[in-house]
């Protein structure tokens, strides 16, 4: 009988590995147990009007942007905030995917690995969360965008905080109209991406700083086109000769097709990927969409488009953030976030400190002896604009990034209006109002 | 105010419930820890020419030249596997299992089994060994770690541990009314007829069986009351056919450990119980109508039977033999055709998870009775080339593996059931949202395939993983009383049987946790369904036997 025992301990190998299991799973529901129980499907948190006993969503200074009150949802009392705040508090349902509905669901639904969804409601807590946002800032740039599609994403570089955030079209969430615009679903400052046009001569530029000697004291000539091969890339008017800090500040398109060209498809392809061109950047629980920068295989006259942010060169407006706040601070930024108390991490090294300070040389002369510090008033801003072309029947798209360097105030933005036109008459105000708003929201 | 006291009472009672769970389990083990056995052995053998007392431990012995053998006996003459010195119900017996030199008792040489009395003498190749009592072996003897706590008393008296289990189904009881907000006439029928049969079980026991342990069918009572009042909120009909499933699985358990009483007689119907099994299964694949993916059921007189379910004994039965037996035929290839055939059957039938079951206690008992790995590896292979083989055939099955370890992904189709219970692990939280409340209990099968997540979405995890773990524990006992038992062919079927439940256990718990490919079998006393019902109190009566008390002394 012996034997009988010693074989017999395949039995208890197997009991083990069981045991084993039953370990791995209740470590499994340790780590996963609130995302299991916040499943859209799941009744528990989908009763009535989808979240409907979910906490409330506050912003920056405590304003409620949403609350359940008897089993329904609700939202803010102004139309215009409603909709501001469409892509970060969200409607209800769990369609807009950077709502902090859906992608922090599992914070305001109380759900408790201990009580699961067990508790009756009066021993409940409320789960509230706080965005980072300022909703009234949202809402004046939401009506700055006058009924135009766009974003408008600013972020404090220091410390992380998204202060606005508004992407159009948008809908209002209180009265979802039946015929949903297209693409109102999309936040489009974390989820789409955009010809970037001129303001892609930041990364040009950036190439030039690493790749070309002397850089800083090259002189451009500019006669409003230039034939390469057998093709030609065309410039806005003719520069004649430029050094780097007016090239730059014109926006001419021959000195940075020219420099791109010198910078060569390798270094170009290089310098984008470590700005992060290529790269999704993680904002909280959501990540930005990639952006696109491929030169490997293209011609000259590609190379040079490329260099002016044409070509098939794409960027997304937290992402073209996220390397204002890395400019602005040697190289390097911390990772924007929404929700008060996240970290979203650092972005890495996207460029090197010098690199990082000539480019600042360069965005801030653009400001104070081009535009005018006027238009950012309080605040010392380094910006690029930029009108990109998206196709012959459609006006360009208009952008402004930039940032500002007052200790009090350190804000990245990024700016994109779709047919906007001209950079710096669409997208130019919409950052004013932006800024300017955001400045006051830190200042007070 | 009145509402607020009321919700903590409610949250109270929970949380005291699942602690009284594993208060419960603890109770069961507690008391089966405590079996005693007499210290001194039960004979002893005494070599003469050398001055040694050999103890004789067990019920069967193996006596010879190996190492592992029970009985040792260093001499060149004696076979490796010489013979086997056993006791019966009529006293000792020698077998000699085909040694070279022969056995003899008292200088006669003796064929097949040949009974042995106090001071005879049992030659084994050229050793002498005298046959005395057990009293006179002076030696302490170790008892395994399981039974260390060895004790004549129970940690609670059998009586006692019963009214526990009442108590915790009252307790369930009482849940289902808050949650129904009503004196639920249902569930207080259910907890009566439960409450009910396990005192007749209990008086059976005691009064015609003069057994002293319970704790075997406290445990099964704890877990078939608790399967039986899960039930009543969702489909009273079912409930009410679980509680008469239990009572036939009871009458079936009475009825095997009459019948199993004598374990040479099994040897005799195996062959009829193998021929028996097989037909059932051919009857299913001809007649069975196909349910959930599996047409593993057939209709008698309109009511669903699973004849898988019931094969399950019988595979045990044709699995396991006494010492004697297994030391004469070594080979064992009636016992692979037999699960060849089984296998293919449920194979056949699309009930690719009994199929599992079949095959990986195959495996336990191939090791346990021969600790021939050849034999198992050749196994191993054919039944991964057969899996294959059917992943090729069948795509559909494929299929249905391929959303396992992301259930998640695709909650609305294919990882269905497994996301549904995950959420509802997720949503009941350690103490469960109360019996009769959940929402698992609205999809498919929920009641057989996914109730690991009722449980656990209703009355918590700690509940959910302390059944888990007290089934797991049949496993440790059963091997525990491996040596202690009145034959192997009881230690091998505990073993077998207490490995086969776990191995249904973990197919269920971990394939609707997204753990391993959902397969579609049942929670062993829990899930809904007759046929395993009955099977489950069945192997149970293997498990029972293998305790040295169960059949009294004699």
């Amino acid at each position: 009988m012996k034997k009988t025992m010693s074989r017999s301990v395949i039995s208890i190998i197997l009991a083990l590995a069981f045991l084993l299991g039953l370990g791995f799973l209740c470590v499994k529901y340790m780590i996963d147990a609130d995302l299991w129980a916040a499943q859209s499907y799941n009744p528990y948190m989908v009763s009535g009007q989808g979240l409907a006993n979910a906490g409330d969503i506050l912003d920056r200074n405590g304003v409620v942007l949403a609350t359940s009150e008897e089993g329904k949802r609700l939202y803010h009392e102004n139309e215009s905030t409603r909709k501001a705040m469409l892509h970060s508090v969200g409607d209800g349902s769990y369609n807009i995917a950077t709502a902090a509905e859906t992608a922090y669901r599992d914070k305001i639904s109380g759900h408790s690995k201990i009580f699961g969804y067990g508790l009756p409601e009066s021993l409940k807590g409320k789960h509230n969360l706080t965005l980072t946002l300022d909703s009234d800032v949202c809402t004046e740039v939401y009506e700055a965008f006058e009924n135009r599609k766009g974003a408008c994403f600013v972020y404090n570089y220091k410390t992380g905080e998204i202060l606005t955030m508004v992407s159009t079209p948008t809908y209002d969430p209180l009265n979802i109209p039946e015929n949903i615009e297209d693409g109102s679903y999309l936040n489009n400052c974390i989820s789409s991406t955009y010809t970037p046009g001129s303001i892609f001569k930041i990364v040009t530029a950036a190439a030039g700083f690493e790749h070309i000697e002397n850089y800083e004291n090259k002189t451009f000539t500019c006669e409003g086109e230039k034939k390469i091969g057998s093709s030609k890339i065309t410039c806005l008017e003719e520069h004649s000769t430029l050094d780097l800090k007016n090239a730059f500040a014109y926006s001419c398109n021959i000195a940075f097709g020219d420099s791109a060209l010198l910078t060569g498809r390798e270094n170009m392809q290089k310098t984008a990927e470590n700005m992060g061109i290529n790269k999704s950047f993680r904002i909280g629980e959501v990540y930005t969409a990639q952006g696109n920068f491929d030169v490997k295989k293209a011609d000259d006259i590609s190379l040079a488009w490329s260099g002016i942010g044409q070509y098939t060169d794409t960027v997304n407006p937290a992402q073209m953030a996220i390397l204002c706040g890395a400019i602005a601070q040697g190289g390097e930024t911390r990772l924007p976030h929404y929700v008060k108390g996240e970290n979203s991490g650092k972005s890495g090294k996207l460029l090197s400190e010098e690199v990082a300070q000539n480019l600042n040389d360069l965005m801030r002369y653009t400001i104070s002896d081009y535009y005018g510090d006027s238009m950012f008033e309080g605040l010392t801003v380094c910006a690029k604009t930029g009108t990109a072309e998206v196709g012959e029947d459609k006006l360009p798209n208009g952008w402004m990034i930039g940032y500002s360097i007052d200790e009090d105030a350190p804000l990245a933005f990024a700016v994109v209006v779709e047919e906007g036109d001209y950079g710096f008459y669409s997208a130019g105000p919409i950052a004013r109002v932006a800024m300017l708003g955001c400045a006051e929201s830190l200042r007070n | 105010m009145v509402q607020g006291m009321a919700d903590i009472a409610i949250i109270g009672l929970r949380i005291l419930l699942s602690f009284y769970a594993v208060f419960i389990v603890y109770h069961i083990f507690a008391s089966m820890r405590r079996h005693k056995r007499p210290e001194k052995p039960l004979l002893m053998l005494y070599n003469r020419r050398f001055d040694i007392k050999i103890p004789v431990l067990f019920w069967e012995n193996s006596i010879g030249r190996s190492k592992r053998s029970d009985i040792v006996i260093e001499d060149g003459t004696v076979s490796r596997n010489h013979c086997v010195l056993l006791r019966r119900k009529a006293g000792w017996f020698i077998n000699d299992t085909g040694s070279k030199s022969g056995t003899k008792v008292n200088g006669k040489k003796t064929f097949g089994r040949t009974q042995v009395f106090i001071d005879d003498v049992i030659t084994v190749g050229g050793t002498s060994l005298k046959l005395l009592r057990g009293e006179e072996y002076d030696e302490d003897i170790r008892p395994s770690w399981f039974f260390s706590k060895a004790s004549r008393k129970p940690s609670v008296s059998s009586a006692l541990l019963l009214i526990l289990v009442n108590l915790f189904h009252l307790f369930m009881t009482a849940e289902i009314c808050i949650t129904t907000n009503s004196l639920n006439t249902n569930a207080l029928l259910i907890f009566g007829a439960v409450t009910v049969f396990s005192w007749v079980i209990y008086a059976f026991s005691y009064g015609v069986f003069s057994r002293k342990n319970f704790e075997l069918e406290a445990l099964a009572l704890w877990l078939t009351g608790l399967g039986s009042l899960l039930l009543v909120e969702q489909d009273m009909s079912d409930a009410l056919v679980q509680v008469a499933s239990a009572i036939m699985g009871a009458v079936l358990y009475m009825a095997m450990l009459m019948f199993i009483k004598n374990p040479d007689r099994v040897i005799k119907w195996r062959w009829a119980i193998m021929i028996a099994a097989v037909g059932f299964l051919a009857v299913n694949l001809i007649f069975g109508t196909i349910e959930y993916g599996a047409a593993n059921r057939i209709y008698i007189g309109g009511i669903s039977v699973q004849p898988s379910e019931i094969v399950k004994i019988a595979y045990i039965f044709v699995g396991a033999a006494s010492l004697d037996y297994l030391q004469t035929r070594r080979n064992f290839l009636e016992f692979i055709i037999f699960s060849a055939l089984c296998v293919g059957a449920l194979a056949l039938m699309g009930d690719f998870g009994t199929a599992l079951i079949f095959f990986i206690t195959f495996i336990v008992i191939s090791i346990t009775r021969s600790g021939d790995y050849k034999t198992v590896i050749l196994a191993l292979v054919g039944a991964t080339f057969a899996v294959l083989l059917v992943l090729n055939f069948k795509p559909y099955i494929a299929e249905r593996f391929s959303i396992w370890g992301h259930a998640l992904d695709d909650p609305y189709n294919l990882g269905y059931q497994q996301a549904g219970t995950l959420t509802s692990i997720a949503s009941g939280g350690l103490f469960g949202t109360g019996v009769g409340s959940g929402n698992l209990r609205y999809y498919g099968a929920s009641e057989t395939d996914l109730v690991f997540g009722i449980v656990s979405e209703e009355m918590g995890l700690i509940i959910a993983i302390t059944i888990a773990i007290a089934i797991c524990g049949l496993v440790f006992y059963a091997r525990a009383m491996t040596t202690r038992s009145r034959s192997t062919f009881y230690s091998i079927s505990a073993t077998c049987a207490a490995t086969l439940l776990l191995t249904q256990m973990c197919l269920n718990i971990f394939g609707c946790t997204d753990i391993l490919p959902l397969t579609g079998v049942t929670l062993p006393f829990v899930s809904a369904g007759g046929s395993s019902m009955l099977s489950c109190w069945g192997l149970l009566a293997f498990i029972k036997a293998a305790d040295e008390r169960t059949y009294k002394a004699g």
